[in-house]
Protein backbone atom coordinates (compact mmCIF):
# COMPACT_ATOMS: atom_id res chain seq x y z
CA UNK A 1 0.00 0.00 0.00
CA UNK A 2 2.29 2.75 1.25
CA UNK A 3 5.46 0.80 0.68
CA UNK A 4 8.41 3.18 0.47
CA UNK A 5 10.67 2.44 -2.47
CA UNK A 6 14.06 2.16 -0.82
CA UNK A 7 15.87 0.62 -3.77
CA UNK A 8 17.97 3.78 -4.23
CA UNK A 9 19.93 5.35 -1.39
CA UNK A 10 19.67 9.14 -1.28
CA UNK A 11 20.70 11.84 1.18
CA UNK A 12 18.16 13.79 3.17
CA UNK A 13 17.17 17.16 1.71
CA UNK A 14 18.14 20.05 3.97
CA UNK A 15 15.41 22.33 2.65
CA UNK A 16 11.68 22.55 3.12
CA UNK A 17 9.85 21.17 0.12
CA UNK A 18 6.15 20.91 -0.60
CA UNK A 19 4.65 17.40 -0.41
CA UNK A 20 2.68 18.01 -3.60
CA UNK A 21 4.19 18.22 -7.08
CA UNK A 22 3.48 21.54 -8.82
CA UNK A 23 2.29 21.23 -12.40
CA UNK A 24 4.01 24.48 -13.52
CA UNK A 25 1.42 25.56 -16.07
CA UNK A 26 2.60 24.69 -19.54
CA UNK A 27 1.09 23.51 -22.78
CA UNK A 28 2.98 20.23 -23.15
CA UNK A 29 1.95 18.67 -19.81
CA UNK A 30 4.45 16.67 -17.74
CA UNK A 31 7.03 16.77 -20.56
CA UNK A 32 6.88 20.57 -20.57
CA UNK A 33 7.21 20.68 -16.78
CA UNK A 34 10.37 18.58 -16.97
CA UNK A 35 11.76 20.85 -19.72
CA UNK A 36 11.06 23.98 -17.63
CA UNK A 37 12.85 22.55 -14.64
CA UNK A 38 15.75 21.49 -16.87
CA UNK A 39 16.14 25.06 -18.13
CA UNK A 40 15.95 26.62 -14.67
CA UNK A 41 18.39 24.12 -13.23
CA UNK A 42 20.88 24.69 -16.05
CA UNK A 43 20.60 28.45 -15.59
CA UNK A 44 21.13 28.22 -11.83
CA UNK A 45 24.24 26.09 -12.15
CA UNK A 46 25.54 28.38 -14.90
CA UNK A 47 24.94 31.78 -13.28
CA UNK A 48 24.77 30.73 -9.58
CA UNK A 49 22.11 33.38 -8.92
CA UNK A 50 18.85 33.81 -10.83
CA UNK A 51 15.65 35.76 -10.30
CA UNK A 52 12.42 34.08 -11.32
CA UNK A 53 8.88 33.33 -10.27
CA UNK A 54 8.42 31.78 -6.86
CA UNK A 55 6.70 28.53 -7.80
CA UNK A 56 9.27 27.64 -10.45
CA UNK A 57 12.11 28.50 -8.05
CA UNK A 58 10.65 26.40 -5.26
CA UNK A 59 10.12 23.45 -7.57
CA UNK A 60 13.61 23.45 -9.02
CA UNK A 61 15.26 24.03 -5.64
CA UNK A 62 14.43 20.46 -4.65
CA UNK A 63 15.84 19.12 -7.91
CA UNK A 64 19.07 21.10 -7.55
CA UNK A 65 19.63 19.91 -3.99
CA UNK A 66 18.91 16.28 -4.98
CA UNK A 67 21.25 16.46 -7.97
CA UNK A 68 24.11 17.95 -5.93
CA UNK A 69 23.62 15.52 -3.04
CA UNK A 70 23.62 12.57 -5.46
CA UNK A 71 26.77 13.89 -7.12
CA UNK A 72 28.44 14.15 -3.69
CA UNK A 73 27.28 10.70 -2.61
CA UNK A 74 28.11 8.76 -5.76
CA UNK A 75 30.76 10.84 -7.54
CA UNK A 76 31.20 11.06 -11.27
CA UNK A 77 32.24 7.46 -11.91
CA UNK A 78 28.69 6.28 -11.17
CA UNK A 79 26.77 5.67 -14.39
CA UNK A 80 23.28 6.48 -13.07
CA UNK A 81 24.41 9.81 -11.56
CA UNK A 82 26.18 10.76 -14.78
CA UNK A 83 23.03 10.00 -16.77
CA UNK A 84 21.00 12.18 -14.40
CA UNK A 85 23.45 15.06 -14.72
CA UNK A 86 23.47 14.58 -18.48
CA UNK A 87 19.66 14.79 -18.59
CA UNK A 88 19.15 17.75 -16.29
CA UNK A 89 22.06 19.95 -17.41
CA UNK A 90 21.44 21.07 -20.97
CA UNK A 91 24.96 22.54 -21.41
CA UNK A 92 27.49 19.74 -21.11
CA UNK A 93 30.27 21.96 -19.72
CA UNK A 94 28.09 22.39 -16.63
CA UNK A 95 28.32 18.65 -15.97
CA UNK A 96 32.05 19.22 -15.52
CA UNK A 97 31.33 22.23 -13.30
CA UNK A 98 28.96 20.14 -11.17
CA UNK A 99 31.42 17.36 -10.48
CA UNK A 100 34.69 19.31 -10.41
CA UNK A 101 33.64 22.58 -8.74
CA UNK A 102 30.35 22.22 -6.88
CA UNK A 103 30.99 18.79 -5.35
CA UNK A 104 34.25 19.85 -3.61
CA UNK A 105 32.57 23.12 -2.56
CA UNK A 106 29.58 21.42 -0.90
CA UNK A 107 31.17 18.15 0.20
CA UNK A 108 31.28 19.00 3.90
CA UNK A 109 28.41 21.45 3.91
CA UNK A 110 25.97 20.61 6.74
CA UNK A 111 23.32 23.07 5.52
CA UNK A 112 21.45 23.45 2.26
CA UNK A 113 23.41 24.12 -0.92
CA UNK A 114 20.99 26.77 -2.18
CA UNK A 115 19.43 29.89 -0.74
CA UNK A 116 16.10 31.29 -1.80
CA UNK A 117 14.91 34.82 -1.08
CA UNK A 118 11.61 36.46 -1.89
CA UNK A 119 12.15 39.27 -4.38
CA UNK A 120 10.16 42.48 -4.84
CA UNK A 121 7.67 42.64 -7.72
CA UNK A 122 7.68 45.62 -10.08
CA UNK A 123 4.48 47.53 -9.33
CA UNK A 124 2.12 47.79 -11.21
CA UNK A 125 2.65 44.37 -12.74
CA UNK A 126 1.73 40.72 -12.55
CA UNK A 127 0.66 39.25 -9.27
CA UNK A 128 3.21 36.44 -9.47
CA UNK A 129 5.52 36.20 -6.49
CA UNK A 130 9.18 36.61 -7.44
CA UNK A 131 12.13 34.83 -5.90
CA UNK A 132 15.91 34.84 -6.12
CA UNK A 133 17.57 31.42 -6.11
CA UNK A 134 21.31 31.26 -5.53
CA UNK A 135 23.98 28.70 -4.72
CA UNK A 136 25.91 29.14 -1.49
CA UNK A 137 29.43 30.36 -2.06
CA UNK A 138 28.58 32.34 -5.17
CA UNK A 139 31.00 35.11 -6.21
CA UNK A 140 28.47 37.96 -6.07
CA UNK A 141 28.09 40.30 -3.05
CA UNK A 142 25.50 39.25 -0.51
CA UNK A 143 21.87 40.19 -1.07
CA UNK A 144 21.16 40.69 2.63
CA UNK A 145 22.05 44.12 4.11
CA UNK A 146 25.30 44.40 6.06
CA UNK A 147 24.33 44.70 9.74
CA UNK A 148 27.82 44.33 11.21
CA UNK A 149 30.04 47.15 9.99
CA UNK A 150 27.78 50.03 11.06
CA UNK A 151 28.32 50.22 14.83
CA UNK A 152 25.62 52.87 15.21
CA UNK A 153 22.77 50.47 14.53
CA UNK A 154 20.83 49.81 17.73
CA UNK A 155 21.62 46.12 18.02
CA UNK A 156 25.34 46.79 17.53
CA UNK A 157 25.22 49.60 20.12
CA UNK A 158 23.62 47.27 22.65
CA UNK A 159 26.10 44.49 21.89
CA UNK A 160 29.08 46.84 22.29
CA UNK A 161 27.77 48.02 25.64
CA UNK A 162 27.26 44.44 26.76
CA UNK A 163 30.85 43.67 25.73
CA UNK A 164 32.13 46.62 27.78
CA UNK A 165 30.14 45.58 30.83
CA UNK A 166 31.46 42.05 30.61
CA UNK A 167 35.02 43.31 30.28
CA UNK A 168 34.57 45.61 33.30
CA UNK A 169 33.21 42.71 35.32
CA UNK A 170 36.18 40.53 34.45
CA UNK A 171 38.67 43.27 35.29
CA UNK A 172 36.99 43.81 38.64
CA UNK A 173 37.40 40.09 39.32
CA UNK A 174 41.09 40.24 38.40
CA UNK A 175 41.57 43.23 40.66
CA UNK A 176 39.93 41.37 43.55
CA UNK A 177 42.14 38.31 42.93
CA UNK A 178 45.27 40.48 42.84
CA UNK A 179 44.32 42.13 46.13
CA UNK A 180 43.72 38.75 47.70
CA UNK A 181 47.08 37.48 46.41
CA UNK A 182 48.86 40.62 47.72
CA UNK A 183 47.27 40.13 51.15
CA UNK A 184 48.42 36.48 51.18
CA UNK A 185 51.93 37.52 50.21
CA UNK A 186 51.97 40.18 52.93
CA UNK A 187 50.75 37.67 55.53
CA UNK A 188 53.29 34.98 54.56
CA UNK A 189 56.20 37.44 54.44
CA UNK A 190 55.09 38.79 57.87
CA UNK A 191 55.00 35.22 59.40
CA UNK A 192 58.27 33.93 58.03
CA UNK A 193 60.93 35.46 55.77
CA UNK A 194 60.08 33.18 52.86
CA UNK A 195 61.50 33.63 49.37
CA UNK A 196 60.13 37.00 48.32
CA UNK A 197 60.61 36.36 44.65
CA UNK A 198 58.12 33.53 44.67
CA UNK A 199 55.62 35.68 46.57
CA UNK A 200 55.96 38.52 44.06
CA UNK A 201 55.46 36.24 41.11
CA UNK A 202 52.12 34.81 42.15
CA UNK A 203 50.06 38.03 41.74
CA UNK A 204 51.78 38.62 38.39
CA UNK A 205 51.04 35.07 37.30
CA UNK A 206 47.42 35.50 38.26
CA UNK A 207 47.31 38.76 36.28
CA UNK A 208 48.84 37.16 33.20
CA UNK A 209 46.56 34.13 33.24
CA UNK A 210 43.40 36.14 33.78
CA UNK A 211 44.39 38.64 31.05
CA UNK A 212 44.85 35.75 28.66
CA UNK A 213 41.49 34.32 29.72
CA UNK A 214 39.69 37.62 29.20
CA UNK A 215 41.38 38.22 25.85
CA UNK A 216 40.33 34.81 24.55
CA UNK A 217 36.79 35.02 25.89
CA UNK A 218 35.94 38.56 24.79
CA UNK A 219 35.66 38.74 21.01
CA UNK A 220 36.60 41.88 19.09
CA UNK A 221 33.41 43.68 18.15
CA UNK A 222 34.10 43.63 14.38
CA UNK A 223 33.70 39.84 14.10
CA UNK A 224 30.51 37.94 13.69
CA UNK A 225 29.66 36.66 17.16
CA UNK A 226 27.15 33.90 17.68
CA UNK A 227 27.48 33.52 21.46
CA UNK A 228 24.83 35.65 23.12
CA UNK A 229 24.83 33.52 26.27
CA UNK A 230 28.36 34.66 27.11
CA UNK A 231 27.76 38.38 26.64
CA UNK A 232 24.40 38.61 28.39
CA UNK A 233 24.62 37.90 32.12
CA UNK B 1 7.26 -3.70 17.38
CA UNK B 2 4.52 -6.20 16.57
CA UNK B 3 6.64 -7.31 13.65
CA UNK B 4 9.60 -7.82 15.98
CA UNK B 5 7.41 -9.84 18.36
CA UNK B 6 6.32 -12.08 15.52
CA UNK B 7 9.89 -12.48 14.36
CA UNK B 8 10.84 -13.63 17.83
CA UNK B 9 8.58 -16.65 17.36
CA UNK B 10 8.97 -17.36 13.66
CA UNK B 11 12.11 -17.12 11.62
CA UNK B 12 11.30 -15.10 8.48
CA UNK B 13 14.39 -15.53 6.33
CA UNK B 14 15.84 -13.17 3.79
CA UNK B 15 14.49 -13.80 0.30
CA UNK B 16 13.91 -11.90 -2.93
CA UNK B 17 11.57 -12.04 -5.88
CA UNK B 18 12.81 -15.05 -7.83
CA UNK B 19 13.79 -17.23 -4.85
CA UNK B 20 12.14 -20.60 -4.40
CA UNK B 21 10.32 -20.88 -1.07
CA UNK B 22 8.47 -23.57 0.86
CA UNK B 23 5.78 -22.21 3.17
CA UNK B 24 4.02 -24.34 5.81
CA UNK B 25 0.78 -22.79 6.96
CA UNK B 26 -1.94 -24.16 9.24
CA UNK B 27 -5.06 -25.36 7.51
CA UNK B 28 -8.06 -26.72 9.48
CA UNK B 29 -9.27 -28.81 6.53
CA UNK B 30 -6.01 -30.66 5.82
CA UNK B 31 -5.55 -34.17 7.27
CA UNK B 32 -2.36 -33.11 9.11
CA UNK B 33 -3.61 -29.56 9.74
CA UNK B 34 -0.52 -28.25 7.89
CA UNK B 35 -0.25 -27.38 4.19
CA UNK B 36 3.18 -27.09 2.64
CA UNK B 37 3.45 -25.16 -0.63
CA UNK B 38 6.61 -24.85 -2.70
CA UNK B 39 7.04 -22.25 -5.41
CA UNK B 40 8.90 -19.25 -6.80
CA UNK B 41 8.22 -15.83 -5.31
CA UNK B 42 6.87 -13.61 -8.06
CA UNK B 43 5.88 -10.51 -6.11
CA UNK B 44 6.53 -8.85 -2.78
CA UNK B 45 4.68 -5.86 -1.49
CA UNK B 46 2.82 -4.19 1.31
CA UNK B 47 4.23 -2.32 4.24
CA UNK B 48 4.50 -3.27 7.90
CA UNK B 49 2.18 -6.01 9.12
CA UNK B 50 0.48 -6.16 5.72
CA UNK B 51 3.67 -7.20 3.97
CA UNK B 52 2.86 -10.02 1.56
CA UNK B 53 4.43 -12.24 -1.03
CA UNK B 54 2.96 -14.39 -3.80
CA UNK B 55 4.30 -17.84 -4.62
CA UNK B 56 3.71 -19.56 -7.94
CA UNK B 57 4.03 -23.17 -8.98
CA UNK B 58 2.53 -25.49 -11.60
CA UNK B 59 0.87 -28.56 -10.08
CA UNK B 60 -0.66 -31.22 -12.37
CA UNK B 61 -0.36 -28.87 -15.38
CA UNK B 62 -2.35 -26.25 -13.48
CA UNK B 63 -0.69 -22.96 -12.50
CA UNK B 64 -1.31 -22.19 -8.82
CA UNK B 65 -0.47 -19.01 -6.93
CA UNK B 66 -0.63 -18.63 -3.18
CA UNK B 67 -0.83 -15.26 -1.44
CA UNK B 68 0.80 -15.16 2.01
CA UNK B 69 1.04 -12.34 4.53
CA UNK B 70 4.46 -12.48 6.13
CA UNK B 71 3.36 -11.71 9.69
CA UNK B 72 0.19 -13.79 9.70
CA UNK B 73 0.06 -16.19 12.66
CA UNK B 74 -1.28 -18.83 10.29
CA UNK B 75 2.18 -19.27 8.77
CA UNK B 76 4.22 -21.80 10.66
CA UNK B 77 7.45 -21.98 8.70
CA UNK B 78 9.13 -20.27 5.74
CA UNK B 79 12.07 -22.10 4.19
CA UNK B 80 14.19 -20.74 1.42
CA UNK B 81 15.01 -23.60 -0.93
CA UNK B 82 16.95 -21.50 -3.43
CA UNK B 83 18.04 -17.94 -2.64
CA UNK B 84 18.58 -15.94 -5.79
CA UNK B 85 17.50 -12.77 -7.57
CA UNK B 86 16.23 -12.30 -11.10
CA UNK B 87 16.66 -9.51 -13.59
CA UNK B 88 13.26 -7.95 -12.74
CA UNK B 89 11.62 -6.79 -9.54
CA UNK B 90 8.35 -8.56 -10.32
CA UNK B 91 7.93 -11.82 -12.17
CA UNK B 92 4.24 -11.47 -12.99
CA UNK B 93 5.08 -12.35 -16.62
CA UNK B 94 5.53 -15.96 -15.54
CA UNK B 95 1.75 -16.22 -15.82
CA UNK B 96 2.10 -15.73 -19.57
CA UNK B 97 5.27 -17.78 -19.90
CA UNK B 98 5.61 -21.43 -20.79
CA UNK B 99 4.78 -23.63 -17.77
CA UNK B 100 8.28 -25.11 -17.58
CA UNK B 101 9.61 -21.81 -16.15
CA UNK B 102 7.22 -21.97 -13.17
CA UNK B 103 7.41 -25.67 -12.25
CA UNK B 104 9.32 -26.67 -9.18
CA UNK B 105 9.21 -30.15 -7.61
CA UNK B 106 7.27 -30.16 -4.36
CA UNK B 107 9.94 -32.21 -2.62
CA UNK B 108 12.82 -29.92 -3.58
CA UNK B 109 15.88 -29.99 -1.33
CA UNK B 110 17.21 -26.70 0.01
CA UNK B 111 20.31 -25.45 -1.81
CA UNK B 112 22.93 -23.88 0.42
CA UNK B 113 25.19 -21.02 -0.55
CA UNK B 114 28.67 -20.51 0.91
CA UNK B 115 28.49 -18.20 3.92
CA UNK B 116 28.95 -14.52 3.25
CA UNK B 117 28.65 -14.78 -0.54
CA UNK B 118 26.72 -12.29 -2.66
CA UNK B 119 23.20 -13.24 -3.67
CA UNK B 120 23.38 -14.84 -7.16
CA UNK B 121 21.46 -13.12 -9.95
CA UNK B 122 19.86 -15.55 -12.36
CA UNK B 123 20.17 -14.06 -15.87
CA UNK B 124 17.60 -16.44 -17.35
CA UNK B 125 15.44 -15.12 -20.21
CA UNK B 126 11.95 -16.54 -20.12
CA UNK B 127 10.00 -17.45 -23.26
CA UNK B 128 6.38 -16.27 -23.32
CA UNK B 129 3.38 -18.02 -24.82
CA UNK B 130 1.86 -16.43 -27.93
CA UNK B 131 -0.59 -13.54 -27.43
CA UNK B 132 -3.15 -12.78 -25.88
CA UNK B 133 -1.42 -11.92 -22.60
CA UNK B 134 -2.63 -10.63 -19.26
CA UNK B 135 -0.63 -7.40 -19.56
CA UNK B 136 1.13 -5.49 -22.30
CA UNK B 137 4.59 -6.81 -21.59
CA UNK B 138 6.14 -4.88 -24.46
CA UNK B 139 5.33 -1.58 -22.68
CA UNK B 140 7.16 -2.57 -19.51
CA UNK B 141 10.94 -2.63 -19.54
CA UNK B 142 11.33 -6.31 -18.74
CA UNK B 143 14.85 -7.64 -18.77
CA UNK B 144 14.12 -11.27 -17.93
CA UNK B 145 12.08 -11.98 -21.07
CA UNK B 146 13.24 -13.20 -24.45
CA UNK B 147 12.53 -11.19 -27.58
CA UNK B 148 8.73 -10.89 -27.69
CA UNK B 149 8.53 -11.20 -31.49
CA UNK B 150 5.60 -8.81 -32.00
CA UNK B 151 4.79 -6.80 -35.14
CA UNK B 152 6.36 -3.34 -35.32
CA UNK B 153 3.17 -1.40 -34.56
CA UNK B 154 3.21 -2.69 -30.95
CA UNK B 155 6.64 -1.29 -30.30
CA UNK B 156 5.81 1.99 -32.03
CA UNK B 157 2.72 2.41 -29.89
CA UNK B 158 4.72 1.53 -26.77
CA UNK B 159 7.27 4.23 -27.65
CA UNK B 160 4.47 6.77 -28.21
CA UNK B 161 2.83 5.99 -24.88
CA UNK B 162 6.05 5.79 -22.90
CA UNK B 163 6.97 8.44 -20.29
CA UNK B 164 10.77 8.51 -20.24
CA UNK B 165 10.98 11.70 -18.15
CA UNK B 166 9.56 9.90 -15.11
CA UNK B 167 12.82 7.98 -14.79
CA UNK B 168 14.68 11.24 -14.05
CA UNK B 169 12.09 12.82 -11.76
CA UNK B 170 14.27 13.36 -8.69
CA UNK B 171 11.67 14.88 -6.39
CA UNK B 172 9.01 12.25 -7.08
CA UNK B 173 11.61 9.61 -6.31
CA UNK B 174 12.55 11.40 -3.09
CA UNK B 175 8.96 11.77 -1.91
CA UNK B 176 8.36 8.04 -2.35
CA UNK B 177 11.48 6.87 -0.57
CA UNK B 178 13.14 7.12 2.81
CA UNK B 179 16.47 9.01 2.87
CA UNK B 180 19.61 7.33 4.15
CA UNK B 181 19.86 9.30 7.42
CA UNK B 182 16.28 8.40 8.40
CA UNK B 183 16.88 4.76 7.48
CA UNK B 184 19.82 4.68 9.85
CA UNK B 185 17.73 6.21 12.66
CA UNK B 186 14.99 3.63 12.16
CA UNK B 187 17.46 0.77 11.90
CA UNK B 188 19.21 1.85 15.10
CA UNK B 189 15.96 1.21 16.97
CA UNK B 190 15.67 -2.41 15.91
CA UNK B 191 19.32 -3.26 15.31
CA UNK B 192 20.04 -4.98 18.61
CA UNK B 193 17.04 -7.28 18.40
CA UNK B 194 17.68 -8.18 14.77
CA UNK B 195 21.29 -8.95 15.54
CA UNK B 196 20.23 -11.30 18.33
CA UNK B 197 17.84 -13.06 15.99
CA UNK B 198 20.57 -13.55 13.43
CA UNK B 199 22.88 -15.02 16.03
CA UNK B 200 20.23 -17.47 17.20
CA UNK B 201 19.48 -18.36 13.58
CA UNK B 202 23.12 -19.21 12.96
CA UNK B 203 23.25 -21.33 16.08
CA UNK B 204 20.11 -23.24 15.04
CA UNK B 205 21.61 -23.86 11.60
CA UNK B 206 24.70 -25.42 13.10
CA UNK B 207 22.74 -27.52 15.60
CA UNK B 208 22.12 -31.00 14.32
CA UNK B 209 18.41 -31.72 14.48
CA UNK B 210 17.47 -34.73 16.57
CA UNK B 211 15.36 -37.12 14.46
CA UNK B 212 13.12 -39.25 16.64
CA UNK B 213 13.75 -42.90 15.68
CA UNK B 214 10.65 -44.49 14.12
CA UNK B 215 9.62 -48.07 14.89
CA UNK B 216 10.37 -50.43 12.01
CA UNK B 217 8.19 -53.45 11.27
Amino acid sequence: MNQADVSKLMSRLKIKYSPVKRKLKNSEGPVGRAKKIQKTLTALIKHERIELNFNRADETRGYVERLISDAIRYGDCHRATMELADYWLLEKQLVHKLFKVLVPRFENCPVSYTRMYRAPRPCPGNHFERAVLELRGNPYPSLLPDTISNRNLIHNVLLDEAHKEYRAQKYAEIARKLEAADENVAKSSGDSDGPESSGLETPEEIKASTEAQVASEVQPSGEKVARPSKDVQ
Amino acid sequence: MDMMNRRNHIDIPEFYVGSVLAVSSSNPHAPEKVTRFVGICIQRGGCGLRAFFIIRNVVDHQGVEMFYEMYSPVIQKIEVLRLEKRLDNELLYLRDALPEYSTFPLDMEPEYLPEGSAIPVNPIKVKLKPRPWLERWERQELKGVQDLGLPKRFYERAAAVAKPWEKYDLMAEYRESIPAEEQEEIFAEVYSQLHQLEVTRKIMKRKRTFVKPKKMG
